[in-house]
């Protein structure tokens, strides 16, 4: 049956190639805007890569601290002091890093001036994030030990700051700091990895860093493995709770959450900034809306393209109605004709995403970005394409299914 | 011969239902983007409040610390220490700096209306208005005069003049802040045509510009900006950044120049309206795809109908103009229905200033001429096509 239906779908298209191409068109296009759209999202919140054991760790990025009276609010990064104090201690938790924001940094050499982002991190950081080397070491405990001024930087800055020459073993001047440049990485622009410059903790220019509750840090935690996070959710949340701010009179209450990336990015968006609840499920939900709503001018477009064609095969029709054929069936023939056609641009349109993504690449548009496309985005890409033809092809089939057998044998509908 | 297409049109209303809501949701999108260009456009021509040219931020990053460990006498030295290096011809201190996304926004109390006035504000020193080229329209800048006085100065823009003192002249008048511990009383002393410290897409919104004054006040300023000497190049970020280190050795500095940072906040403005464009004109180009094949479709099957007409006499030319013409029917009806629906936008006030009338009438032009533009073209090779058939072919069309 399924073959028959193929044959039919076959000829149908090679029939008429001027309106198949524009068919195919109008699905590729779609569908290579909502697959760019999916692998940016996927890279953005289940990345692979330096943060591919991003399902195993949890982020804590801010802390929100509230009077008694909820009038005085404060939200701000955590100091090195709570992330040592609170989070290095809990049970059950494979590692925790301390790490620094991204701050702009001046790098001067004679008369040139590179602005780039450091981070400071501490050891755990290189060990949860999964960076490729591409020359010299990481930082490493005979570096702690003797406080060493050491930096790591990406391959970009090093292109930057030293051309074609090798990067390790040169000093850079970081805002008045001498550093050792000791290892090259590729570039990256996950949440927690994104830096030009890496540097360890101890070359802060003060020591005051250590005894900050509320600072420029954010914290990582590892867990064993993924089941895990629920539990380091909840003890998290347990911590912050027994959290005493440097001024317990003003600011009685503390909460910070450890966060999944889609929770942080759904906490920072909708708000949710004092419940356990970030909301991410809320903004998936909001995002594929927008997506389906995004479908409705092409599934229209489409609909009124596949109307015109089946009114031309009405004589087709006709006979088979007039042989019996149920409307269902011609109705479940169109919509397959329909699907494989959107699975066949689905096809098309992922090379052509590929196209697009190493353009957005290699444009900068984004520094760093670096999207792969992975099994789960094709395997996105090719739903979308079957509710597209679904979405598209409802309509038309209804409307064929409704044709008259006796108007539809003489071809006038 | 209109209510004759008419006719046509809605016998067929089913499948020109469709096509309508397509062409109607078309018409939105470039709308849309039509409206937020224009925005962009009327706010760009607009004043900003500031001239900006051959003036250099510099951000001090003091690390954590309060700001009342930062001594008032270090502005003066540094001050005076720029001012030593032969590009520096002014130099000012300011809150934040202009071309950034920042925004400091407090409420005041109008004394005349009694009513609480969200605003803006900016916080700059003295030299400040020659250093960024900011133009007064009444009253002065701040200076020494007002050392000692009980009430701060003040300087607003006009949007906030009219909402402090509707109907007055806003100079010499008072208004107080809403802080409930410590109540501070202002004078305006100066007036502004128009300040919007986000560059010229920022949308317009009420100003007050206060005085920075380290000897008296308790605040701290974070900038500084720097004007140079017409021409003078990047580089010089080296000299200056090695003079603030000779100040102070413990602070770092972030040098940018207006103007490059005026750029990229541009750029930053302008981005996901061009993603957004780039992507309405690929949907714009498939429905063009989609309107092509329906109408060619539609010509095929009314071939009989057309051999008819031919047959009782009508010409080529009628024919053509009859195809196009009920293709621009189908679409102004699509188009008429989406204005009702999207005038209700400024009617109601929904989207505030950003949807003025005339952002609203100028992008209803732009979207209907490019729908316009868009079915005629849609329509010329399927009308050329119909209008080509010989009245014995097409009435024995089979």
């Amino acid at each position: 049956m399924l073959r028959n239906y193929l044959l039919t779908a076959w000829k149908v298209f090679m029939r008429r190639k001027l309106f198949t191409a524009i068919n195919l068109v109008c699905i590729v296009l779609t569908l290579v805007v909502l697959m760019v759209v999916t692998a940016l999202l996927e890279t953005a919140f289940w990345p692979s890569g330096v943060e591919g054991k991003s399902e195993r760790f949890l982020q804590v990025y801010s802390m929100r601290s509230e009077s008694a009276d909820h009038r005085t609010v404060r939200t701000e990064l955590l100091g090195f002091k709570t992330i040592d104090k609170y989070l290095k201690p809990m049970q059950g938790v494979e590692r925790v890093s301390a790490f620094t924001t991204p701050a702009s940094v001046s790098v001067y050499q004679g008369d040139r001036v590179s602005e780039l982002q450091m981070r400071r991190v501490d050891a755990d950081y290189w060990r949860i994030l999964d960076f490729r080397l591409l020359a010299g070491r990481l930082p490493d405990a005979d570096d702690d030990s003797v406080s060493r001024f050491v930096a790591v930087i990406n391959a970009t800055t090093a292109r930057k700051l030293f051309g074609d020459a090798a990067a390790v073993g040169q000093k850079i001047s970081i805002s008045g700091q001498m550093f050792e440049v000791i290892g090259v990485v590729e570039d990256v622009i996950h949440m927690n990895a994104y830096a030009d410059v890496w540097a360890p903790l101890y070359t802060f220019p003060s020591g005051t860093w250590r005894d900050e509750l509320t600072g420029s840090f954010a914290a990582m935690l590892l867990a064993k493995q993924p089941s895990d996070l629920p539990r380091i959710q909840r003890e998290v949340e347990r911590v912050a709770k027994t959290f005493v701010t440097e001024d317990p009179h003003e600011y009685a209450t503390t909460t910070f959450w450890a966060d999944s990336k889609l929770d942080l990015v759904a906490r920072e968006l909708l708000g949710n900034k004092e419940r356990a609840d970030s909301g991410g499920t809320t903004l998936l939900a909001w995002i594929i809306i927008a997506m389906l709503l995004f479908m409705l001018l092409p599934a229209l477009n489409l609909v009124n393209l596949n109307t015109g064609r089946i009114l031309e095969r009405s004589s087709e029709i006709g006979v088979r109605k007039a042989f019996g054929a149920t409307s269902r069936q011609l109705a479940g023939q169109l919509v397959v004709e329909n699907v494989l056609l959107c699975l066949a641009g689905g096809l098309i349109g992922l090379a052509c995403t590929r196209v697009v993504l190493w353009w957005l690449e290699t444009a900068q548009l984004i520094p760093y970005l670096k999207v792969g496309l992975n099994p789960s985005v094709f395997a996105c890409g090719m739903l979308l394409a079957f509710v597209f033809g679904l979405l598209s092809g409802l309509i038309p089939a209804w409307k064929m299914s409704r044709l008259d057998p006796v108007h539809a044998l003489k071809g006038a509908a | 011969m209109l209510r004759h297409l008419l006719k046509l049109t809605w016998k067929r209303k089913s499948r020109n239902l469709m096509l309508s809501l397509e062409i109607l949701i078309a018409f939105a999108i470039v709308f849309g983007i039509a409206a937020f260009g224009l925005r962009y456009w009327q706010l760009y021509r607009e004043p900003i409040g500031f001239d900006g040219r051959d003036t250099w931020a510099v951000r001090m990053k003091m690390g954590e610390i309060q700001d009342k460990e930062i001594p008032a006498e270090i502005y003066d030295t540094l001050r005076r220490s720029l001012l030593e290096l032969p590009e520096v011809r002014e130099v000012g201190f300011a809150a934040y700096s202009p071309y950034t996304m920042s925004t400091w926004t407090t409420t005041f109390k109008s004394s005349q209306t009694g009513a609480d006035v969200p605003t803006h504000i900016f916080e700059s020193g003295d030299s400040t208005a020659s250093a960024l080229g900011i133009q007064l329209v009444g009253g002065r800048w701040f200076g020494h005069e007002d050392d000692g006085q009980a009430a701060q100065p003040a300087v607003l823009n006009k949007r906030m003049a009219a909402s402090l003192f509707p109907g007055r002249s806003p100079l010499g008048q008072q208004f107080t802040s809403t802080d409930k511990d410590s109540l501070r009383t202002f004078r305006v002393v100066g007036l502004v045509e128009d300040f919007r410290n986000q560059g010229p897409l920022m949308a317009p919104a009420p100003f007050v510009l206060t005085r920075f004054e380290p000897h008296t006040g308790k605040s701290r300023a974070r900038v500084i900006l720097v004007k140079v000497a017409p021409g003078t190049p990047r580089g010089f970020e080296v000299a200056l950044n090695r003079r603030l280190k000779l100040v102070r050795n413990d602070w770092s500095y972030e040098i940018a120049p207006l103007q490059a940072m005026r750029t990229s906040l541009l750029k930053e403005h302008l981005i996901p309206l061009i993603v957004v464009s780039v992507i309405a004109a690929f949907m714009v180009a498939m429905v063009a795809f989609g309107l092509f094949g329906v109408l060619w479709q539609n010509t095929t099957r009314r071939i009989p109908e057309i051999g008819l007409r031919r047959a009782i006499g009508a010409s080529a030319a009628d024919i053509y103009r009859q195809i196009v013409a009920e293709q621009l029917l189908l679409s102004s009806t699509a188009m008429i229905v989406g204005l009702i629906l999207l005038v209700q936008l400024p009617l109601t006030g929904a989207m505030g200033e950003a949807l003025n009338w005339g952002v609203f009438i100028g992008a209803a032009a732009l979207s209907m001429g490019a729908i316009y533009l868009l079915s005629l073209l849609c329509s010329l090779y399927p009308g050329w096509r119909a209008s080509r058939l010989s009245p014995t072919e097409a009435l024995h069309y089979e």
